[in-house]
């Protein structure tokens, strides 16, 4: 068996050192200065997409595992720190749970009394059960990324196949678990904003986007860690057509679902449904709504398509960062127009929050990759997935 | 009973061979292409036997249906849709393994799928045969079917366009017409293997003739192996997008159970369900049959029970969405619908479905089950039955009990209904067999490509 090439570890960068993470959730946290509404609700965003991108590579990883697939061995231990992240979103979930009362109607038990659809939802849709749901998410998720990074720490050590199958084992009821979870945290984070719209896709809508802004993060991550002189030679031009060949594919994804949801929604008509999109096209808004169709997919749908633009890393690197804004876009576009009708408004604590709780996570992701070696060094198939080729 | 073939070292990093035995590249078209030249075995008589006579109960049925009408059928108002949809919908759905395997497993690199794409292409061939014999017939004046199609006419008479029920006809018609090329195609080298072997005068002119000239050269390779890249690109959209179009005849309504935004992509999982089931139930026998067990080998079978376990989880978590969707909605009329597809008077039809769908493909999370060939095909029979019956829910008991309890009504097939389902089968059968006699019923010249021979290093890396 061929070793490992060499070189695979890198230092800290100095915005990833603990002081500077500090400093981020302070910039975070003063958000808080343009009053609580402003911050809870640029908050959440943030909050919906970090975890889609934690989630995505949790099941990003997993499915690697499931259907062992060699190209991925390279990025793997990329993916795993993303997928432990999760641990930080969870620590970003408290102060949402706090905003609970600013972001969801149906925990005014005023409001709740009043209305029929409210009240008969309360059973489900009540704070208790909505904390102890997200709680449960998280420790879920967390101890399926605790267990699946143990074992790839442990393999960097001994080498041992033995490894392999337990995270095959863990992985495959996982995916079972994570898909269950998903959805309803989906239901619960993003959809109950607007508590009287339901639509059964949604689940599978977060998972279309989360399952794009992994790949993207893969994308710019391998390519900037290059650009640092790690990891070349190792993840190399093949394993960036692959990752493109992903967020192309995703792009597709996501509209067909985005698509399917949209369609039937506007063909059968229905007010308590239509009003969802009906408040998506008011007044700004419907420069977002449009901002999607075409950035989210005819845009990249063109741009991603030919193997040349996945192979030339510069093209990749840019369709990878204006996938993970997009992405961004498509969570606000989820989650805002309930908070403000008929005006699509980036605010102040938007930037906050993203600089701040996003450089937080960025930073933190550096932390980790500083103390580990860059890939799973002691995978028996990282010789081959070095010397993967596209044919 | 358990596998047959030999055992060799596999472990969680290096899977099982593709090819078992002592094969190389002369002795995988020897042993493909004698099924096509041995002498006619006395069981294929019999079997072509059977299916001919169903085929001709269906075409007895059809008669029947066009002289008498449609009132021989057990529709009535509200349920205006039976077995003809239900059986349209099965057929559909039973074509999508071939797709699947022949353009996503390409494009995903499991080489494991060149032992049985060719088959599960033909057989998605036929299936869509059978599926589309279904909305023909079902228009009543069937002489009149072409209307289906927007052909410019003296009346200025078109289709409504804003119909899902024409979408389908586009839908199906593009997903049959790449399929047969995607068939065909992928064929040219093994018809051409046929070919030189011919012994007859008879077979080296129609092979030859169907081969189109193919010699094997480089130049043919080269333009060969770019035609079925391009082509699984163009097909796998088409996976996604004949059974999204068919949810969208049931999910543009707005009819509880039937309008519902998950549909699209619940349908796409449920129909690779179906067809994957429907490979297993053909592939099992067959291969013992023709002792093709270094080709189909364990792993292959495995690996599509896993495929049968994750699509059909992927229906479970749909079924229970859309259950709890119905109750979070608040709406009672999605409420009703889904509390009477579970209890109401067609709780059978929803309790066989969840139990072949969801429950007992669960049992392939075992390893022993997996590799047990009788166990296997048990289920993967249970998988047809489960998804025949997962389309009569959504068509009959969604429309049995409308918003109007006064026009309430319950549905039963009669026995022109039952045997006509029966007599597709006839079709899908008649078709197959034809196929395994004379056409290689595996992709000889791919599976050469994944023996350690064609390797670079010859397979010692």
């Amino acid at each position: 068996m061929r070793t490992a090439p060499v070189g695979l570890r890198i230092g800290a960068p100095a915005f990833a050192k603990p002081g500077a993470i500090a400093a981020f959730i302070a910039v975070g946290c003063s958000g808080m200065i343009f009053g609580s509404g402003q911050f809870f609700e640029s908050l959440l965003v943030v909050f919906a997409f970090l975890a889609s991108i934690s989630l995505g590579a949790l099941i990003f990883v997993m499915i690697n595992h499931v259907v062992g697939t060699t190209w991925s061995i390279v990025v793997r231990r990329l993916a795993e720190h993303l997928m432990m992240n999760i641990v930080y979103v969870a620590v970003l979930a408290v102060p949402v749970m706090c905003g609970i009362h600013h972001l969801y109607d149906w925990s005014h038990p005023e409001l709740v009394t009043g209305d029929a659809v409210l009240t008969f939802k309360a059973p489900y849709l009540n704070v208790p059960f909505f904390i102890g749901r997200t709680a449960f998410y998280f420790i879920v998720w967390s101890a399926l990324a605790i267990a699946l990074f143990r074992h790839s720490i442990k393999q960097d050590g001994d080498g041992s196949i033995g490894h392999v199958e337990s995270m095959v084992k863990i992985s495959a009821p996982g995916i079972a678990i994570y898909a269950l979870t998903q959805t309803f945290a989906a239901f619960d984070w993003i959809m109950s904003v607007e508590p009287h719209w339901y639509s059964t896709i949604f689940g599978i809508y977060y998972f279309a986007g989360s399952f794009l802004a992994i790949n993207a993060s893969l994308a710019v991550i391998v390519i900037y860690l290059r650009s640092r002189g790690s990891l070349n030679g190792t993840v190399t031009v093949e394993h960036d057509h692959d990752l493109g060949k992903y967020i192309f594919a995703f792009v597709v994804f996501w509209t067909y679902i985005a698509f399917s949801q949209y369609m039937l929604i506007w063909y059968a008509n229905i007010p308590e449904e239509t009003v969802w999109f009906r408040v998506r096209w008011d007044g700004s808004w419907k420069w977002v709504s449009l901002a999607l169709v075409f950035g989210h997919f005819v845009i990249p749908f063109f741009a991603l398509m030919s193997r040349y633009m996945k192979r030339n890393p510069r093209v990749l690197l840019a369709g990878a960062v204006w996938m993970l804004v997009m992405h961004y876009v498509d969570v606000f576009w989820l989650i805002r127009p309930a908070f403000s009708h008929g005006a699509a408004r980036l605010v102040a604590a938007d930037m906050t929050s993203v600089i701040g709780f996003g450089g937080a996570y960025v930073a933190l992701f550096f932390h980790r990759l500083a103390r580990y070696p860059l890939v799973p060094e002691k995978d028996p198939r990282l010789a081959a997935s070095v010397a993967f080729e596209n044919h | 009973m358990g596998l047959t073939a030999g055992h060799p070292v596999e472990d969680a990093v290096t899977p099982a061979p593709l090819v078992l035995g002592s094969n190389d590249f002369g002795s995988v078209t020897d042993r493909v292409c004698e099924i096509n030249e041995w002498k006619t075995p006395r069981a294929w008589y019999v079997a072509f036997g059977i299916a001919l006579t169903l085929l001709g109960v269906l075409l007895a049925m059809v008669s029947y249906l066009v002289l008498a009408g449609l009132g021989v059928w057990g529709l009535n108002m509200p349920i205006a849709w039976g077995f003809a949809i239900v059986n349209f919908v099965f057929w559909v759905g039973i074509a999508h393994a071939g797709t699947l395997i022949s353009a996503i497993l390409f494009l995903f690199r499991q080489h494991w799928r060149t032992s049985i794409n060719r088959w599960a292409e033909a057989m998605t061939v036929f299936a869509v045969c059978c599926a589309g014999l279904f909305p023909g017939i079902h228009v009543g004046r069937m002489w009149l079917a072409y209307w289906l199609f927007p052909i410019p006419n003296q009346m200025k008479m078109w289709p409504n366009f804003r119909s899902p029920l024409l979408w389908d006809v586009f839908a199906v018609g593009t997903y049959a017409t790449v399929s047969v090329m995607f068939w065909y195609v992928g064929m040219l080298p093994d018809l051409s293997s046929l070919r030189d072997r011919a012994k007859t005068k008879m077979r080296k002119i129609l092979y030859g003739v169907f081969s189109l000239g193919w010699r094997g050269s480089a130049r043919h390779w080269h333009v060969y192996e770019r035609a079925y890249l391009i082509l699984a690109a163009l097909a796998t959209p088409l996976v996604l997008s004949v059974h999204s179009v068919v949810s969208f005849d049931f999910a543009t309504s707005v009819i509880p159970g039937w309008h519902t935004t998950i549909f699209p992509p619940y349908f796409v999982a449920g129909a690779i369900f179906s067809g994957f089931g429907m490979v297993l139930t053909l592939i099992v026998p067959s291969r013992t049959m023709f002792k093709l067990e270094d080709f189909v080998t364990k792993r292959h079978l495995e690996n599509m029970c896993k495929i049968i376990l994750a699509t059909g989880s992927m229906v479970g978590y749909a079924y229970l969405v859309e259950f709890f969707i119905a109750w979070y909605s608040g709406n009672m009329y999605e409420r009703y619908t889904f509390i009477n597809r579970a209890m109401g008077p067609y709780w059978w039809a929803y309790w066989i479905m969840v139990t072949c769908n969801v429950i007992t493909p669960q049992l392939f999370w075992f390893k022993k089950v997996r590799t047990n060939l009788v166990g296997m095909w048990i289920l993967s029979i249970f998988v047809n039955i489960g998804m025949w019956f997962e389309r009569f829910v959504i068509v009959v008991t969604s429309l049995h009990r409308d918003y109007l309890p006064g026009s309430w009504d319950y549905y039963s097939p009669t026995w022109v209904d039952m045997m006509t389902l029966v007599g597709s089968f006839g079709l899908f059968f008649t078709l197959f067999l034809l196929f395994i006699r004379f056409i290689p019923i595996i992709a000889a010249s791919e599976v050469k490509g994944v023996l350690p021979q064609a390797k670079p290093h010859g397979g010692h890396e």
